[in-house]
């Protein structure tokens, strides 16, 4: 998958790279990893040049790639090791970080088994102490929780959390688990067909699907021309409405068109979307064009309907 | 009774209850010894025992049923009306850390390129004598030690015709143009069951088990090229060949030398003799480590590379002698690796060819071809091994 006008600022801290498949998630990886030459348009990645000093962004960083990179019959110590000396390290420096970075990803016990005889997650584990092994600025964790039971999965998400706050590093983690990136990270980049779908802060993405929802009975329609009367954003599915929350007294308002059109509220609530129902209503409704949040904001209301039928009031045909 | 009456709380007779008197025990009185002074009794110390600390919490949903609490429940003799927050307490105690997950930083700095690339080196070829480095398979190192030891029979017979004093006996095994050439090109045993099986088990998997596990990204995601890359592995796939064929040559003719006391007139005269076989074997191992390394750059796992390297140099070679003996032809020897060498090594050494059919410019250009065309393959397969996805 080829990238395109890929405009992206990543600045320090935990980053999630989402998207769905083939969406350019590796080539971006590759690129910023210097393995793939940019036909045009130009990159840094920590003060390096992506086009020319390939060798000297990956001494830089840790990348835990998401297939299995590890040589099964090798000790996990060695393995270790040896992932240090070709970066460079001396081998009696590359051994003692080895020992440190399995302690810290929760293999210190298990160091000297051989990797096949690892579960999936302690296999994680020993790619996560690969990549940490010369403290690198940014790491590069390419799905890091996929495969694991919930325990390990855990740990994982722990160990990334630590590292970003603790270890003050850089994480950027692609991942298809959107539970484990609100966890970890403060920013996504969404990509989509090789381009960039949106990118910025969690928290502010996130605010463009905060709503009030409200199950309407009796005079729907009126109400809901009521309420766009009064400038309010909504959004119908049948008897089920959400009001974008832009105002304080938002919920006052809903009533008094209620009272107006003599609709019934039975029930009024407020939603937060989730990362994964954000990522939806990008990827589905809001078309590819949009750069960050505050495009996302600026986007016309009828691009955000749900998919429903035309004649509930969705957008669908 | 009607409905409006109150029904007013009737005293109720107190329940008797038994209660156990404590009975003060008897106190032995001590009975002082007139005899002996008394010492001063001083206040024993009271030993300050450590009380686990309960803190008593009001239970909710995540509080943990325990143990007495379920008994409390089912056999209580309370009426119920028990305050709830102390039927399940969590008890606060300090436990320890087994484990403490932190991150400790290291400001080294990384070697450069040479030191990279020596790892690599130094990964593969440790592997073969000791553990933490590659690891070869055991039936691998066990041949490799044989067929080095295979390999230095020649020297041990030279050092045993010395002992003999049988000229006889050093005519056959001592270093000569024929031996020099045996040690690195004979067909038998060496190009049958030694150096092809060496070649066939280091290749095999040195480039395919990386595309098999993974693990060529642990190298592609370090600032390593595919230029040193490959360089490196195929470096080292050609030192262990060397060992086995340069270095037992090398021996071969130091025992010469020193159990024959052999003089500068012979070392001059037949120096350029051990130069021309040590050359014949260079090209040996570049041609077999080649062909075995494209192979395995082709596959995933270590058996077809294996497999292949050997159907190449022994089934082009039989498929040869078929053709010479059914048509008394010797074209097909060009596309032997094996023959295009023999040939080659037989010039430079210049000893009696068995490829005169043809000349040796020949066999050369064949062998500059197969290398050129293997070396092809194996550039363009590690320029698309990836560091994402195989």
């Amino acid at each position: 998958m080829a990238l395109e006008n890929l405009n992206l600022d990543i600045k320090k801290g935990a980053t999630g790279l989402l998207g769905p498949n083939g969406a350019g998630k590796s080539t971006f990886l590759k690129t910023i990893l210097g393995l793939i030459q940019a036909t045009s348009g130009e990159g840094t990645v920590l003060g390096h040049d992506i086009r020319t000093e390939g060798a000297a962004i990956r001494a830089r960083i840790g990348y835990m790639p998401e297939y299995d990179a590890l040589n099964p019959d090798m000790d996990a110590i060695n393995q270790v090791r040896y992932s240090g000396e070709l970066l460079g390290m001396n081998p009696i420096v590359a051994l003692q970080r080895a020992h440190a970075s399995l302690q810290y990803v929760g293999l210190g016990e298990q160091r000297y088994r051989e990797i096949k005889s690892f579960s999936t997650g302690m296999k994680q584990a020993t790619k996560l102490a690969c990549a940490i092994i010369h403290d690198p600025e940014l790491i590069i964790a390419d799905e890091p929780s996929n495969g694991l039971d919930s325990t390990a999965r855990e740990f994982m998400i722990d160990t990334l959390i630590n590292t970003v706050k603790q270890g003050d590093r850089s994480v950027l983690m692609a991942s298809h688990l959107m539970d484990d990136v609100e966890r970890v990270c403060d920013d996504i980049v969404l990509l989509h067909k090789g381009k960039l779908a949106a990118q910025g802060r969690i928290k502010d993405l996130k605010a463009i699907d905060r709503e009030i929802e409200i199950h309407v009975w009796g005079g729907a329609s009126k109400l809901e021309a009521a309420m766009i009367q009064r400038g309010m954003r909504v959004r119908r599915e049948g008897r089920v409405m959400r009001i974008a929350n832009e105002s304080e007294d938002l919920t006052s308002e809903i009533l008094l068109c209620a009272s107006q059109v003599g609709a019934q509220i039975r029930r009024m609530h407020e939603y937060e979307a989730s990362l994964e129902d954000l990522f939806l209503v990008i990827m589905e409704n809001l078309g590819y064009d949009v750069k960050s949040s505050e495009d996302l904001f600026s986007h016309p209301i009828h691009a955000r309907k749900v998919d429903a039928p035309g004649h509930m009031g969705g957008g669908a045909s | 009774m009607s409905d409006d009456e109150e029904i007013l709380p009737q005293s109720l007779p107190q329940p008797m209850t038994i209660e156990p008197q404590p009975q003060p025990l008897a106190q032995p009185q001590p009975q002082p010894m007139a005899s002996v002074p008394q010492a001063p009794i001083l206040p024993i110390p009271q030993q300050v025992q450590k009380v686990e600390s309960v803190e008593t919490r009001m239970a909710t949903a995540e509080t943990p049923v325990t143990g007495q609490a379920r008994m409390d429940t089912a056999w209580g003799s309370s009426e119920g009306d028990e305050d709830i927050s102390q039927m399940a307490s969590i008890s606060q105690t300090d436990t320890g850390e087994i484990f403490k997950q932190n991150y400790e930083p290291w400001r080294g700095e990384l070697n450069p390129r040479w030191m990279r690339n020596w790892a690599i080196l130094r990964h593969h070829i440790l592997g073969i004598f000791k553990k933490g480095h590659r690891p070869w398979g055991v039936p691998t190192r066990i041949f490799l030690v044989l067929v080095f030891f295979a390999s230095l029979s020649d020297a041990a017979l030279t050092l045993l015709s010395s002992l003999l004093g049988d000229s006889e006996f050093h005519s056959y095994w001592g270093v000569n143009r024929d031996n020099l050439y045996g040690h690195v090109l004979g067909f038998f045993p060496r190009n049958v069951m030694y150096y092809p099986i060496v070649a066939a088990l280091l290749v095999g998997g040195v480039i395919s088990e990386d595309r098999l596990h993974g693990t060529s990204a642990l190298y592609f995601s370090r600032p390593i090229n595919r230029f040193d890359y490959v360089g490196m592995k195929y470096a080292s796939v050609a030192f262990i060949q060397a060992i086995i064929i340069i270095f037992t040559l090398f021996l071969y003719y130091l025992t010469e030398i020193m159990v024959f006391g052999r003089g500068w007139a012979w070392i001059v005269d037949t120096f350029p003799i051990f130069l021309g076989a040590l050359m014949g074997g260079v090209l040996l191992i570049i041609t077999y480590t080649s062909i075995g390394l494209a192979l395995s750059s082709v596959s995933k796992g270590k058996f077809f590379p294996g497999i292949g390297l050997l159907a190449i140099i022994l089934g082009t070679k039989t498929l040869a002698i078929i053709v010479k003996n059914l048509f008394d032809r010797e074209i097909l020897y060009l596309l032997s690796p094996y023959d295009c060498l023999a040939h080659v090594g037989q010039t430079l050494v210049n000893t009696q060819p068995t490829y005169d059919q043809y000349s040796w410019t020949w066999s050369l250009a064949s062998l500059i071809v197969m290398n050129a065309i293997a070396l092809y393959v194996l550039s363009s397969r590690v320029s698309s091994m990836e560091v994402t996805r195989e």
